[in-house]
């Protein structure tokens, strides 16, 4: 795989154009070295930016965060060598000015010239080394080390370029240097063995960290000394945090934050829809690739029989779920690769097509399966949100309805459900996840590879192992692609995990702000600086 | 001993003697009642998050391998050198947090006890004046409902009423997002610091956003006033030096006010360093409610963070400051009422 430098494509195209219409055309270059002071001055005409948001940062060193709500505050903050556009779903360059798989193992960035860091000091290849290195070295039992668990090792030969030498083919890598893993820090500034608090944090992203309280509100002014090619909608970002959806809502309604982004609840949602015009408040929706899904125990209880997890899949009704329960604010999930990923296909919905209570019977009847089957499906209503348990009573009702079930429904916190469903404790339990990456694999080897996915749940398929270990070793789009949807055939037929919903981006906005709609995108990465705040 | 000597410094020495023994039960408490629960603190932090091994060189290094007596020792003596430990899901010290986010609570707490007081009193002197009259009816139903209403439901009422459908009040923090990223954080106490900036409106601003949160905290130990106040106050109208100076000739609000309102404040004055716990912990559900940026709300995060580290040293020094405020209302009391010190 190999991915270029649009803006230095740009920059050819312009000046080749403006020599052609006989004047020379003055660009913006990344060499000038004058945008940051640029993105400095224009923000300063600009408006400021308020989001209010219920996430909980964990840290934004970015050894030591491996979740949404701190890789918000990263993308932001820092520059990766690669970064999904907005819209896009592939990675481009963002620090390097290319990237280059030289041969399956050997991956190769060149970085762009002048890059600074935001105190004006040089970023150079021997930073982005320090920072991937210090990843794995600190381990952090809330980082991202896991990531790189293909890299054996970065080199820095020269100042520009940084060589990642990987122990077998990986190409997820360009994917998840585009992660909150793959952020740079400063080889200077950073220690190599321990986490930097956060209100000391260096990058050389749009955005500096002016103050930083992570539970009550981080504050993000324009970094002068930015010399990429984004450019600032507003004159600086607050993100303001929340306890509680309830109060989220209130504060956008009164205007004490322009954006409410995650999460805002279905029944809010449905209410800003309805009556949110009236006090100058809308919603708006993007799509998303938030997945949630019920886990099957394979190797024990009830659903260690195949028929009898193809049987609850081909009952389970999707459409009922996202409309009666969500709202409408999600959508119906029929593999685990979700829409608008490369790869994607409806694998449940080919398989077992509508819900079928007489096609179930049938399943059931032929493996000899004794009826009505007795189990425990369990949720959490801490991590997904409290329309979790609305969702579970549900499904529920649909799986018991049918005669063919009789299932209990049981709940715990997260702190006890994340410790007691890898032990084996819960026959059928409902999980989320959000992508480290926009790449198909990111939904499928975490959870299918019979050795190395973490729900450990007793799921073996050799062949499906076999595909995982190919696509991941190619770097081949229409290779993996094939074997994506050939991975997703062959587990919706063994039905280990039900896929549910895909969650939609959804975002308060109170009048007069925009850009939201253009950051919502499948990378789940929210661009603050393409949003245009308002006087408050 | 006290009653003995009458002498007030003998009584206060001897109240704060038996402050000694008061920290020492209570302490003891705190730390058992942190190791009822299975396994040890950094099991239950970061058990499943990281190697065994890991957990065992962490658990080692905090001192939770050794025995429960050891770990008591070195709990108590770092209590002494006011080293109340270190959390062990973000390495901060908790006297940190009390320097950070107790300016915070300190106002919070403040602003409902006075705004306790100022509806509280004059109620119950009202009620208490008129029993059994519709107003003190009311008033009484007021104080029932207040106190047996649940904080976090009344704050999200108010929430609605003010700021959703009013619009009148911020919704919640500490104060306006703009106000709080320009304001120069010096005290941690908000509006000192706003004060010390000499910005009025950073302290208008930081005023508006604490109306609801004190009003919703406040509100809850008023019920406790009222009823207090009312009874005091209706016992001692009936005392034989009220009647005297009613029959004097001294109008029926001095009376109230300047005789038998003051003997009425002897048990209210008793209760009030009670209320101060009820207000402690009324004000973790209120700093959660309002997303108010107080130690209360650290304690419910490093409470789901099931890290007892953190959870320990916070309610260590919530104890010692209730223990301080008892002692502290103790000694008020004796220097207003000498039956107490005799």
């Amino acid at each position: 795989m190999r991915v270029y430098s649009t803006p230095r494509r740009a920059i050819v195209a312009l000046a080749v154009a403006g020599l052609m219409g006989g004047g020379l055309v003055a660009c913006g270059g990344d060499d000038s070295g004058d945008s940051g002071d640029n993105n400095k001055d224009a923000a300063a005409d600009l408006a400021p930016l308020i989001v209010g948001t219920t996430d909980k940062v964990t840290t934004i060193d970015p050894a030591g965060s491996y979740d949404l709500p701190s890789w918000t505050l990263q993308y932001n903050i820092f520059q990766n060598l690669l970064a999904i556009p907005a819209g896009g779903n592939t990675p481009t360059p963002d620090a390097a000015e290319s990237c280059d798989f030289e041969n399956p193992t050997t991956y190769t960035c060149t970085l762009k010239d002048g890059l600074k860091f935001s105190d004006g000091s040089p970023m150079t290849s021997e930073d982005v080394k320090f920072s991937i290195d210090r990843v794995i070295a600190i381990a952090d039992p809330n980082g991202p080390s896991s990531l790189f668990g293909s890299v054996a090792s970065v080199e820095a030969p020269d100042e520009k370029t940084v060589t990642f030498m990987l122990k077998a083919g990986d190409a997820t890598l360009p994917f998840v240097l585009t992660s909150g893993a793959g952020a740079i820090v400063s080889a200077a500034k950073y220690p190599a063995d321990a986490l930097q608090p956060d209100d000391q944090s260096l990058g050389s992203g749009l955005y500096k960290v002016d103050k930083f309280d992570k539970t009550q509100q981080v504050v993000l002014v324009p970094n002068e000394n930015y010399s990429g090619d984004q450019e600032l909608a507003n004159s600086q970002t607050i993100v303001s945090y929340f306890q509680q959806e309830s109060q989220l809502k209130t504060a956008l309604e009164s205007k004490e934050v322009m954006v409410a982004y995650r999460s805002l609840s279905p029944t809010d949602v449905a209410d800003l829809e309805e009556n949110g015009a009236d006090k100058g408040v809308g919603i708006v929706t993007g799509q998303g690739t938030e997945i949630n899904y019920l886990v099957l125990q394979n190797t024990k209880g009830a659903f260690a029989d195949k028929a009898v997890r193809q049987a609850a899949a081909q009952l389970i009704d999707r459409e009922a779920i996202a409309e009666n329960v969500y709202n409408g604010s999600v959508d119906p999930l029929y593999s685990m690769v979700p829409e608008g990923l490369t790869g994607h296909v409806e694998a449940f919905q080919e398989r077992y097509g509508e819900p079928d209570v007489a096609k179930a019977t049938a399943i059931l009847e032929e493996a000899g399966v004794e009826t009505p089957v007795a189990s425990t499906l369990w949720y959490t209503p801490s991590r997904y949100g409290a329309t979790s348990a609305d969702m579970y009573a549900e499904i529920q009702r649909q799986l018991n309805d049918s005669g063919l079930f009789d299932l209990e429904l049981e709940s715990a916190e997260y702190e006890q459900y994340k410790e007691e469903y890898p032990a084996g404790t819960y026959p059928a339990w409902q999980l989320g996840w959000f992508p480290d990456f926009p790449d198909a694999d990111n939904y499928l080897s975490p959870f299918y590879d019979s050795v190395n996915n973490f729900l450990q749940y007793g799921y073996k398929n050799a062949e499906v192992d076999e595909l995982l270990a190919a696509q991941k070793a190619s770097t081949d789009p229409a290779e993996r692609e094939a074997a994506f949807t050939e991975i997703q055939t062959l587990v919706a037929e063994d039905a280990p995990i039900i896929p549910i919903w895909q969650g939609k981006q959804v975002a308060g906005v109170v009048e007069g702000v925009e850009g939201v709609e253009d950051t919502f995108d499948p990378s789940f990465t929210f661009r603050f600086w393409l949003v245009k705040g308002v006087e408050s | 001993m006290a009653a003995r000597s009458g002498s007030l410094r003998t009584y206060i020495l001897t109240r704060l003697a038996l402050v000694v023994p008061n920290v020492l039960v209570l302490l003891t408490m705190v730390f058992l009642l942190m190791r009822v629960a299975p396994g040890d603190p950094v099991s239950a932090a970061l058990g499943g998050r990281l190697p065994p091994a890991e957990i065992a060189r962490r658990r080692e290094a905090a001192g939770f391998d050794r025995p429960l007596i050891v770990q008591y020792w070195e709990y108590i003596s770092g209590v002494l050198r006011l080293d109340f430990g270190q959390t062990l899901t973000d390495n901060r010290k908790v006297t940190d947090i009390f320097i950070v986010n107790g300016g915070a609570t300190l106002t919070l707490t403040v602003a409902a006890l006075i705004v306790a007081l100022g509806v509280g009193i004059p109620l119950g002197l009202w009620a208490g004046r008129r029993r059994d009259s519709v107003s003190d009816v009311g008033i009484r139903l007021f104080g029932i409902l207040t106190y047996a209403a649940p904080v976090f439901f009344t704050g999200l009422l108010a929430q609605i009423l003010f700021t959703s459908q009013l619009g009148w009040l911020p919704s919640g923090k500490q104060a306006s997002a703009i106000t709080q990223a320009t304001l120069d954080e010096r005290t941690h106490i908000f509006l000192l610091d706003a004060t010390l900036a000499g910005d009025a409106d950073a302290f208008i601003d930081g005023l508006k956003h604490l109306v609801m949160p004190a009003v919703v905290l406040g509100l809850l130990i008023t019920g406790v006033f009222i009823r207090l106040i009312r009874v005091n106050l209706a016992q001692t109208m009936r005392d034989d030096y009220v009647e005297a100076a009613t029959a004097r000739g001294i109008p029926e609000g001095r009376v109230v006010l300047r005789h038998a309102f003051r003997n009425a404040m002897v048990p209210f004055v008793t209760v009030l360093g009670l209320q101060v716990a009820l207000l402690f912990g009324g004000a973790i559900l209120t700093e959660q409610t309002f997303s108010w940026p107080g130690v209360g709300s650290q304690l419910l995060r490093y409470l789901n963070n099931r890290d007892y580290a953190a959870v320990q040293g916070i309610i260590t020094v919530f104890a010692l400051v209730v223990v301080a405020i008892s002692l502290l209302i103790d000694i008020v009391n004796a220097l207003i009422d000498p039956r107490v010190r005799y």
